[in-house]
């Protein structure tokens, strides 16, 4: 058992305690998730199991902590290496050896274990992961997911009887956190090793979690129970614990196999929860693309038949069934258009290659005003890759890219990029000023504008993206959230008619991610075009008129987020759809993709 | 392949490239040691293909291919020996001797030596790079002395770390780019130089912190016992008095002695300190008939050189001459091809296991 007693924490020369007067109880060979707000101690929380904190963090630190019968505080993280295992965010910065089996044992040759001993160790820890075709591999060739798997299987080298990991699964998609996450599932059930572990993203750990932890913001107090029971008295819940909330059922759901039950209870004719579901829409009178009343997902689109100012609010997949970037036929010596329509942004025919390995094959995509289009697929499907050609970062073989109207073969990135804002992975790499308001400034700078030309001001930006209070502080002392904002101020301010998103909700807690998309609406109204690479698929049920899918470098699919996200198998291949988001999969073949869909289709509240 | 016979490999490679200045030995060595490294490359993509992920090319790339060097280093050499030695008969043109360091004759034997210099330069750095993509991190730490075990381990991870941090300075570069940044001058380089340097600081911090919860440091610590101590000093003194020795002709003879007993007791401390220090090693590398062929095949590349010394010597000075080519030493120099053939016959037994 782990307890902590009125623990309080605060890190040197910060005057906001990391922890208030923290207590809680953690059980043995229970699976844990950690959730609550960026900023509200869930990291130092889990440092403190082994002694980083305070012993690598510096700092004060009251209370008591137990673990076991260990004292984290006294004994350190030497000592506490052997009892719980850790594993942080980025797999990358914590390797040291550069194979697999040598990251493996790297701990163990340093704690002086008799060479029999550590391969029996190793064998384990490859036998329990299931890692043995990866076992001669070089780390550098291995992908997000097995290099998260190496990193877990390096912190059990020990055998500890507490794994402890810090958000993951943030960087991965969702098949691969999927993996990573049935491994810690199987580790806890068949082993009886007690899983800690904190995550943003509650609808992937949910699934996994018999205990939940909620670490408010502020000073409040913890909240820590049975999922059902924590998720009751939180307001930012997955989507499937929100309808549950909203339509009132009890216990509350927090998996869609536990909403499922619900669909199955209902009156009706069927006993399938899809069948039932469809039932009851039918009944009700209501169909997924009425989506009338409550907001539901994105259904205005791009002008396309009548200009600009002309557009429609059919939904796009209505469009006369056509998608409009092959239309037209695009020759080389002329930008593609749609019935007259200039796409902000044009990739034709776009190849890329990486040491004369194909990254991208063919890739044609055309981005226009006031639409939002995701771009789903693997980690190393190609997507950064795309972003980057479009703005010129990466040189392409073959095809061509079209700037409103204007081919950009032989513009520099900075002319392309005047024009479209791109935010890549690490919204770091873009901040190196003073304050907020000087990154604003450097780019006008750059881009040889002032103040005075633009509209918004800079201040004005700033208040609009939430960060005015922050315009004079440093941009690397902020939030996650806000570091990504103030990136995304810097790039803005030249009131570019593109916006290219990269992953944009990485470690954005909930209440980031809302703030993100109400940035993303606003572009739409702004009638800007956006493109949003992401695998955040509940972020894309709720912003995307038009999904995207790339998978091995090529364009596998596109079409509309309810023809894309909302079935379970793609198209007539029968694959596994991977895409699907909670409300998707709880009403599979409905159409509905988030809360509000349902809500605006059930008559409420049609269960109980 | 057994990490020694590559160590031995290395030592005949960079002996024969020092010990020839004839430009045309340095070109074949040159060509050898691109081959080795790209059957080593070819290999090695071979075995992360097998793997069935089409990621990123391996970390372990060097920052600079050899061939981009030689296009700096060679003509940098030339240039500089240009300017600054003024020997040979070929004049090109005068400076005015009045001008420091670079005033009087430049000649085209000045010219062709630095070319040579810079060759051999390239030559080394390349066999270096060979062995910096052939063996594994773990390789170059387990024959560090265990007293440096600790260096060895932060070596080990300087290693790892320098393609990341180009590959961040990339990102960072691309970053600045997409908010319109141009380079113009040496002082456009500071939005660069900064996130680089604050991303490269909270990346060591992360591999600390993740080091220090998997237990590094915690061992038995270091601390040089007072015998070990005097005995580092006293072999310091001995290694001092031998420079000392060298230059004072009546005790010139004593020097190698000096000498000797200053290396015994420096390395008499390193081992005693590294028996403080407890960490074991995962594997034991294994010597294979691979390994003797490899030994074997490197000192046959060297001994043409030592017994026909004549036919490596060149040098353009006074006069420019055609440098000659000895086929014996030639022919020798082939067996530096060795890991690139043990590598071929390891493949091909593994075929067929």
């Amino acid at each position: 058992m782990i307890t902590f007693d009125r623990v309080s924490f605060r890190y040197p020369e910060v005057a906001l305690p990391a922890l208030h007067n923290v207590s809680l109880t953690l059980l043995e060979s229970t699976f844990t998730l950690i959730s609550g707000p960026s900023g509200a101690g869930k990291t130092t929380l889990l440092r403190c199991l082994n002694g980083l904190v305070p012993h690598f963090s510096g700092g004060v630190l009251t209370g008591r902590i137990r673990v076991g019968v260990l004292d984290p505080v006294a004994l350190g993280p030497e000592v506490m290496c052997r009892h719980v295992g850790f594993v942080f965010q980025d797999p990358e910065t914590q390797f040291v050896m550069d194979y697999v089996e040598d990251e493996l044992a790297f701990a163990l040759e340093n704690a002086a274990m008799p060479r029999a001993e550590m391969h029996s160790r190793v064998n384990d820890v490859i036998d329990l992961l299931d890692l043995g075709p990866l076992r001669h591999r070089s780390l550098a060739t291995l992908s997000g997911g097995e290099k998260q798997r190496i990193a877990i299987a390096a912190a059990l080298a020990f055998r500890p009887r507490i794994l402890v990991l810090d958000e993951p699964t943030s960087q991965l998609d969702p098949r691969s956190a999927r993996e990573v996450l049935e491994a810690l599932n199987r580790l806890n059930r068949d082993l009886g090793l007690t899983v800690i572990l904190a995550e943003h993203r509650l609808e992937r750990v949910l699934p996994f979690a018999d205990r939940l932890v909620y670490l408010p913001a502020a000073e409040a107090p913890v909240v820590h129970g049975l999922p059902d029971e924590v998720l009751g008295r939180i307001d930012l819940v997955p989507p499937v614990t929100a309808l549950g909330k909203a339509l009132g059922w009890s216990p509350l759901p927090v998996t869609v196999a536990e909403g499922r039950r619900f669909c199955e209870a209902m009156p009706g004719e069927t006993k399938s929860g899809t069948d039932a579901m469809l039932a009851y829409s039918h009944r009700a009178g209501v169909s997924p693309s009425d989506r009338a009343g409550v907001s539901p997902s994105p259904s205005s689109c791009p002008a396309i038949n009548g200009g600009e100012g002309a557009d429609s609010d059919r939904p796009y997949s209505d469009r006369a069934g056509v998608s409009p970037n092959r239309v037209g036929g695009p020759s080389p010596s002329s930008c593609p258009t749609f019935s007259g329509v200039v796409p902000t942004l044009v990739a034709d025919g776009l190849s890329v290659a990486y040491n004369g390995k194909p990254v991208l094959r063919d890739v044609s995509l055309s981005l226009y005003p006031r639409q939002v289009t995701a771009l789903l697929g693997r980690n190393g499907a190609g997507k950064s890759t795309l972003l980057k050609a479009l703005v010129g970062l990466v040189p392409h073989q073959d095809g061509s890219v079209w700037l409103s109207g204007r081919e950009t073969r032989g513009m520099a990135v900075a002319d392309v990029c005047r024009e479209v804002a791109y935010l890549p992975q690490d919204p770091n790499a873009l901040l190196f000023a003073e304050t907020v308001l000087d990154e604003l400034h450097i780019t006008l700078r750059n881009h040889g504008m002032t103040v005075e030309e633009v509209d918004p001001a800079p201040e004005a930006l700033l208040e609009n993206l939430g960060l005015l209070h922050k315009a004079s502080a440093y941009p690397r002392d902020l939030s996650v959230g806000e570091r990504q904002r103030a990136a995304l101020a810097a790039i803005l301010v030249t009131q570019p008619r593109t916006v290219l998103l990269d992953e944009p909700t990485r470690g954005l807690d909930y209440d980031a991610k809302d703030r993100l998309l109400a940035l993303i609406h606003r572009w739409r109204v702004e009638r800007r075009a956006v493109l949003l690479v992401t695998h955040d698929v509940e972020l894309v049920a709720e912003a995307a008129d038009r999904v995207v899918i790339l998978d091995e470098g090529t364009i596998a699919a596109e079409g509309s987020p309810a023809d894309l996200l909302g079935t379970p198998v793609f198209g007539d291949s029968q694959l596994a759809n991977p895409f699907m988001p909670q409300i998707a999969r709880l009403f599979p073949g409905t159409g509905w993709l988030t809360v509000a869909d349902a809500l605006a289709s059930l008559p409420s509240p049609p269960l109980t | 392949m057994h990490p020694l016979s590559w160590f031995a490999w290395l030592g005949v490679a960079s002996l024969v490239t020092l010990l020839t200045r004839n430009p045309l030995y340095i070109v074949v060595l040159f060509v050898i040691f691109i081959l080795v490294m790209d059957v080593e490359r070819v290999s090695q993509r071979a075995s992360a293909d097998g793997g069935g992920y089409d990621g990123a090319p391996s970390d372990r790339g060097l920052p600079l291919s050899p061939l981009r060097f030689a296009l700096f280093a060679v003509p940098a050499g030339a240039v500089f020996n240009l300017l600054t030695s003024h020997v040979g008969e070929t004049v090109f043109f005068r400076l005015p001797p009045a001008i420091p360091l670079i005033g009087g004759a430049l000649t085209a034997e000045a010219l062709l030596y630095g070319a040579i210099s810079g060759l051999v330069l390239v030559t080394l750095f390349t066999a270096f790079a060979v062995l910096n993509l052939a063996l594994p991190v773990r390789d170059l730490i387990a024959y560090i002395p265990r007293a440096f075990y600790p260096v060895a381990i932060v070596s080990a991870i300087a290693v790892t770390f320098v393609p990341n941090t180009l590959r961040q300075f990339r990102q960072v570069r691309e970053a600045q780019a997409i908010r319109g940044y141009r380079m113009r001058g040496r002082r456009d380089w500071l939005p660069l130089f900064l996130p680089v340097l604050v991303g490269g600081l909270e990346r060591a911090l992360q591999l600390a912190e993740a080091m220090t919860a998997r237990g590094f440091g915690g061992g038995a610590r270091t601390h040089l016992a007072p015998v070990a101590r005097t005995s580092l000093v006293a072999g310091l003194v001995g290694v001092l008095a031998a420079g000392v020795a060298q230059l004072t002709p009546a005790w010139a003879s004593a020097a190698p002695l000096f000498l000797a007993g200053g290396a015994l007791l420096m390395g008499a401390a390193i081992w005693h300190a590294g028996r403080g220090l407890h960490y074991t090693r995962y594997r034991r590398p294994v010597w294979h008939s691979v390994d003797t062929f490899v030994v074997v095949a490197s000192g046959i590349a060297v001994v043409p050189l030592l017994i026909w010394a004549d036919s490596r010597a060149y040098s353009p000075y006074p006069a420019l001459v055609w440098p000659l080519f000895d086929l014996r030493l030639g022919g020798g120099l082939l067996g530096l091809m060795a890991p690139a053939f043990a590598r071929r016959f390891s493949e091909h037994s593994d075929d067929h296991i």
